[in-house]
């Protein structure tokens, strides 16, 4: 009866909570959205990413105005109209105005087959990141490539090699779906961003706590009888029911919201009992953790500094925010001990890899650990303070 | 209803006992008010009662049941209102009630009915729907009370029930705990206004260091301890009617000033006697305490303590 009681005074009280509805629901779903719709041109197997580029053709070749025609074919690459004189598109890409200069110095088409070439000059803006950087050279490279072989080929009669040959010798494909697609930024965006929002569930309930301690309610409702244990699952279960809101949301959000506004719609795999799992497990990790820090601190400031600082945190080395796999091996390892790690794999397991109860697994053990560890820290910390 | 022998209890890594040796008996029906300085060990005593702390050393009943080994047979019938406002601001004062009864166990069914009770007594029936952060000061003491009051306890601890309110918000506290009392509930009431627990407190008990430094009626510690006197005369007297002053033992004079730092009924006789037969009119005689607060700031002394 007191838990019920218990219970029901949570959600009342957090109906009431108007910064902290704001902090669990709109942020999440405001960064779902945002990272869906921005990531989307990334992820998208029939757009891909977009280099634009400068071309100055000092050389007026057929192998430069080859070269030329070749780039401006290649998917991904727009060429960008090149009316100033050459200082004057160099200071364009250092100001990152566009991302690549390519400049075909006279007598490149002439010297190509010498020993001592003509070389094509490419110079990036400094805002080009190393994986753009490195497709739009390989690119390059291949086109380049590919002329050196037409011209080496024609001394024996061959004109028009087969450049296309490649594409022939490689098939493509991605385990994410039979059919070839390749996964979405929403697929992406929502399990990551999700996870974020439900271990921010720690700032709402260790403010509501230390306000408990401070206003002398908590020691009310001790001189009521109430032990440990009852004030543990009066703040647990509730709370555990908010983050079961924020994934309904989360994913409403995704199937229906995001395809609204022009984004891919999210796919739920197909394991619903993997993703129910998941979703209860990492609830349990992120509450239990949320009450453990919620007994160690001492004040509202040290409650919200401590639970954002340490979502942040969490967050960057679970690769929330930054892929795990283009992290450095050491900071790999770090991320491994990160329970958003465990929540995002598992999450991914279930999206991306239709993973089932089994590939979730592991994941579900390692959160449903931290989680029993976080509230007999909790319960402990509890005792030691009754006592004091 | 509460019988506390040779209780000492210390706060870890604290220097001293906030509570040493203390002795106490409270008989059911009381009306008990426990005053001491800030720092005295009021409200440990309190925590210790309700089972918030566990003592160290010594023995303490609560309604019979031993304490902490009995410590919620206790809670159960007892009920603490905190100097804080110890209830939730965004719920309404209903909501409050209705949550406080809840973990109080008291069935579904009565509910509504201990709430009403609460309400009525406290004078809140017009609040019931509004929320408890928008209250006046006087009107979130009398919900703090109203939640102590839903387990209809046989003992109430109250700490300072009255702190910060204006007087008519006191005054109907005070005639609140009045009929709480007289209804048959034992209280223990902590304040600093010791008007208060003159006219409300039927027993007293002066608490410092961790120590009961006087415990009775109110009659019982105004007519106790060592009762100075004051006596001012209405001219100051001549050498012959000094002399025969001087000759009483203990006495001090200062100009037309007599005092003596301890003077029982027969050195009070003594002295009117003398005062007669050297013919000396008094203006003015202060014999004993005034009030409750020059007993306890005689046994508690003057020196500021936060």
């Amino acid at each position: 009866m007191a838990l019920f009681s218990l219970i029901r005074k949570e959600l009342l009280l957090l109906r009431r909570d108007l910064h902290a509805l704001l902090l669990l629901f709109l942020m999440p779903t405001a960064f779902v959205l945002v990272m869906s719709l921005a990531l989307q041109g990334s992820f998208a197997s029939h757009q891909g990413v977009s280099l634009s580029y400068y071309l100055v053709d000092e050389d007026q070749s057929p192998a430069s105005r080859s070269l030329a025609t070749e780039l401006a074919a290649s998917p991904g690459l727009k060429l960008q109209d090149a009316a100033a004189p050459l200082d004057g598109l160099r200071e364009a890409v250092r100001a990152d105005k566009a991302q690549f200069l390519v400049r075909i110095p006279a007598g490149f088409g002439a010297a190509m087959m010498s020993r001592d070439p003509k070389p094509v000059e490419m110079q990036a803006g400094p805002g080009v990141e190393p994986p753009l950087y490195a497709l739009f050279a390989a690119r390059l490279k291949a086109i380049l490539g590919g002329l050196y072989l037409q011209q080496s080929l024609a001394p024996l009669g061959v004109s028009n090699p087969d450049l296309g040959v490649a594409d022939r010798l490689l098939q493509e494909g991605s385990f994410y779906s039979e059919g070839g697609e390749r996964p979405s930024s929403v697929q992406q965006s929502v399990p990551a961003w999700l996870l974020f929002a439900m271990f921010f569930i720690a700032v709402p309930l260790s403010t509501t706590w230390v306000q408990e301690r401070a206003q002398g309610t908590y020691a009310r409702l001790r001189s009521m009888g109430l032990g440990p244990a009852p004030l543990l699952l009066g703040k647990l279960l509730p709370y555990v029911m908010v983050n079961l809101v924020q994934v309904l949301l989360m994913l409403a959000v995704g199937l229906w919201l995001v395809p609204a506004l022009g984004g891919d719609r999210l796919t739920l795999g197909h394991a619903p009992g993997a993703l129910a799992l998941m979703a209860l497990t990492v609830s349990f990790a992120s509450v239990s953790y949320a009450l453990l820090v919620a007994n160690l601190v001492s004040s509202n400031d040290q409650a919200m500094i401590f639970t954002g600082v340490a979502n942040l945190l969490m967050a960057a080395v679970g690769g929330i925010m930054v892929p795990r796999f283009i992290m450095p091996a050491a900071m790999q390892a770090v991320s491994l001990w990160s329970p958003m790690a465990w929540g995002l794999e598992g999450f991914l397991d279930v999206f991306l890899r239709q993973g089932g109860v089994v590939m979730v697994a592991p994941q579900v053990l390692k959160l449903a650990l931290f989680g029993c560890a976080c509230l007999a820290f909790a319960a402990f910390s509890l005792r030691l303070r009754h006592r004091k | 209803m509460i019988d506390i022998q040779g209780l000492s209890f210390r706060y870890p890594r604290a220097e001293r006992d906030a509570i040493q040796g203390l002795s106490l008996k409270v008989r059911e029906g009381s009306l008990f008010g426990l005053l001491g300085p800030n720092g005295s060990g009021k409200t440990t005593l309190i925590s210790i009662l309700t089972g918030l702390l566990t003592p160290a050393a010594g023995r303490v009943r609560v309604a019979g049941h031993p304490m902490p080994a009995e410590a919620r047979a206790a809670q159960t019938l007892s009920a603490l209102v905190p100097q804080d406002y110890a209830f939730y601001p965004r719920l309404t004062v209903a909501e409050n009630l209705r949550f406080f009864a809840g973990v109080c166990g008291i069935p579904a069914v009565e509910r509504e009915g201990r709430v009403g009770e609460a309400v009525a007594i406290t004078g809140l029936e017009a609040f019931r729907q509004a929320r408890a952060e928008y209250l006046s000061g006087g009107l979130k003491r009398r919900l703090n009370l109203s939640i102590g009051l839903l387990n209809r306890p046989r003992l109430l601890f109250l700490d300072e029930p009255t702190v910060g309110i204006d007087p008519q918000s006191r005054q109907f506290i005070l005639e609140a705990i009045k009929h709480i009392n007289s209804a048959g509930a034992t209280v223990i009431y902590t304040s600093h206004y010791m008007e208060e627990v003159e006219v409300l407190c039927d027993e007293i008990g002066v608490l410092d260091n961790g120590r009961l430094l006087a415990h009775g009626s109110l009659q019982e510690l105004l007519d106790g301890g060592d009762r100075g006197l004051t006596v001012d005369l209405a001219a100051k007297p001549n050498l012959k009617q000094a002399k025969a002053l001087k000759a009483l033992e203990g006495l001090k004079l200062q100009g037309a000033r007599l005092s003596m730092a301890r003077c029982d009924d027969a050195e009070l006789k003594r002295l009117m006697k003398t005062l007669t037969a050297q013919r000396l009119a008094v203006s003015r005689i202060k014999h004993g305490y005034g009030n409750l607060e020059e007993v306890f700031l005689h046994l508690t002394g003057r020196q500021l303590r936060d």
